[in-house]
């Protein structure tokens, strides 16, 4: 078991943001988490990158606790991300951005720049690598965070909707990019809105809502299950769709 | 992408020969300038950029902005003078120790204010350095309200005391260079890095396994100690520090105009902002000395709005943009 996470709470105030949520990740697997908005799904996975600490819990990385490490801990030990709002380093370069993902294993500069440059090349990023990374748009901005994350060289790869925002033709050269990076034997957890990438992408599908976990399998099997189609349209259309 | 490929070992080499061409001028400088009054300008211009650029470090390069680096500043001085006053020591002596506390100070001023951002931690150094200088001003052994002074005429070499600016020119030039140079190298290094990208995005570059707080901490302490030394050359120039001259909050300004001015965070950028400031504060005072100090408040006011008009990225900035514009006329 690559990551495990039992009886996860985050309660800000008296709201239980997500309630007793149980999730577990083999080693090559890529996992969605999907779910409604505010099911909690974001904020699961906050915790996992170490982002949050859950109020109680526990959490563990390879057999090690994590629940209480903060997150540059996270990136130490193999567990990357990236933002839904894309955080690039606005003022530097794109090279720059990645290198400094790349410095958390090589302390030379040479080697930084060069593990960043086959990153970029990587992503496809090499004709940006002296622009700016203030300059970009959002998708380019998207493939930055990818680069940067996995300069850290990471076994376990978080996506925050890292493909949402994106065009279709964008969102195929999305997916093609996270196949790549799932055939580098990283591991993968993608939190996405959009169905058609969980369904072309993940092995395996969690549904949050309201805080929990209410299914879990394969993805074209999960989305037939009733309880997820209630969870995501709610009773009264349910009732009328069965009355049809 | 042709000026990329044109750069290498070739434009490296190129890039030092003309530093070291620059380097080579600036030290014959003071045989250009013969009369005392021009020397000594030149002498504080680079006095102002050790401290301004010892600055860079955590204010410009990590984004912390300290209003309160006269406290490391202060404590070079005193303890140059404090060496002379209580054990008879030349002053450079005491620069070492003024280093020492200064790392102390860092360290602990450090503790509560890096949980704290933006204005807040400025605010909180502000804070800081009026605590000690009011403790100062009223601590009877380093002089209180009046100060301390330096020996009145030289003992020996060992003192450093020189009637012609020119030595301390060459000693500031010195001091200066090297710390560029470790600016430099720091900048290109993991760290320099580091310091960017929390500068930028704290929150991602945490992601990226940056360890933020102690990153910061380095900056500070290394800017902490070329400050302070800023200190103790200021006391070994002038022979004299109080209160206001030593933990002034004028001070800690001064650090950060020069800086704002030249271009944050940028190598050369302390050292453009003072060759302009530091003759300017002069021919003010000279011109209207008798109206008191108050007018080198109004000069600091004045120079601080038209950078945030004109150029929120100093000097450095308008280079940028010069030369963007010649590329675009050149092609």
């Amino acid at each position: 078991m690559l990551l495990e996470a039992r009886g996860i709470v985050k309660a800000f105030g008296s709201f239980r943001a997500v309630d007793g949520a149980d999730f577990h990740l083999a080693e090559g697997e890529i996992v969605g988490l999907i779910g409604p908005n505010g099911a909690g799904k974001s904020t699961f996975f906050n915790c996992l990158a170490g982002e949050l600490q859950p109020t109680s819990g526990r959490i563990l990385f390879r057999g090690r606790d994590i629940t209480r490490a903060p997150p540059e801990a996270h990136a130490r030990l193999g567990l990357a991300r990236t933002w839904q709002v894309p955080a690039v380093f606005e003022e530097m370069t794109v090279r720059e951005n990645v290198m400094v993902g790349a410095f958390l294993r090589h302390g030379h500069r040479q080697e930084a720049m060069r593990r960043a440059d086959e990153m970029l090349a990587f992503t496809g990023l090499s004709p940006l690598a002296a622009s700016r990374a203030g300059s970009l748009g959002t998708p380019a901005r998207k493939r930055l965070e990818i680069a940067r994350a996995l300069a850290t060289e990471p076994e376990l790869l978080l996506l925050d909707e890292a493909l949402a925002g994106l065009t279709p033709a964008e969102v195929q050269a999305a997916i093609e990019l996270v196949r790549r990076i799932h055939a580098r034997g990283i591991t993968l957890v993608i939190v996405e809105h959009v169905m058609e990438v969980i369904l072309t992408l993940a092995q395996r599908a969690v549904v949050f809502h309201q805080g929990r976990v209410i299914a879990e399998g394969a993805p074209r099997a999960v989305v037939e299950d009733p309880a997820v189609i209630e969870a995501y349209l709610g009773h009264s259309l349910r009732r009328r769709s069965a009355r049809a | 992408m042709a000026m990329t490929a044109s750069r290498g070992a070739w434009g490296r080499g190129v890039a030092v020969l003309g530093v070291l061409a620059v380097l080579a001028l600036a030290a014959l400088l003071p045989f250009a300038l013969q009369d005392v009054f021009h020397q000594r300008i030149a002498a504080l211009v680079l006095l102002a950029a050790i401290s301004a650029s010892a600055w860079n470090l955590i204010g410009g390069y990590a984004g912390q902005v300290s209003i309160g680096h006269a406290v490391f500043f202060g404590v070079g001085a005193y303890s140059a003078l404090l060496g002379y006053t209580l054990f008879e020591w030349p002053p450079i002596a005491g620069a070492p120790f003024g280093i020492l506390i200064s790392l102390v100070f860092a360290t602990i001023i450090g503790l509560p204010t890096f949980r704290l951002r933006g204005h807040y931690f400025s605010m909180a150094t502000i804070a800081a350095a009026e605590l000690v200088r009011i403790l100062v001003v009223n601590w009877p052994l380093v002089g209180g309200a009046v100060g301390l002074m330096g020996p009145a005429v030289p003992r020996s070499t060992l003192d450093l005391s020189f009637t012609s600016p020119r030595p301390y020119y060459w000693t500031f030039l010195g001091t200066l260079t090297a710390l560029l140079l470790v600016t430099h190298w720091m900048s290109r290094s993991r760290m320099g890095f580091y310091l960017r990208a929390i500068k930028g995005q704290e929150r991602a570059a945490r992601s990226l396994g940056v360890p933020v707080q102690r990153y910061k901490y380095y900056a500070l302490l290394l800017s902490a100690g070329f400050t302070s030394l800023a200190g103790s050359l200021y006391a070994l120039m002038v022979g004299f520090v109080d209160p206001d001259s030593g933990f002034g909050i004028l001070i800690s300004v001064r650090m950060v105009i020069i800086t704002a001015l030249g271009g944050v965070g940028t190598l050369f950028g302390p050292l453009a902002g003072a060759v302009i400031l530091v003759p300017l504060e002069e021919w003010t005072n000279a011109t209207f000395g008798g109206a008191g100090t108050g007018i080198t408040y109004v000069v600091y006011g004045f120079v601080i709005m038209l950078i945030s008009r004109f150029a929120p990225g100093g000097l450095a900035e308008l280079w940028r943009r010069l030369q963007a514009a010649g590329r675009r006329h050149a092609a």
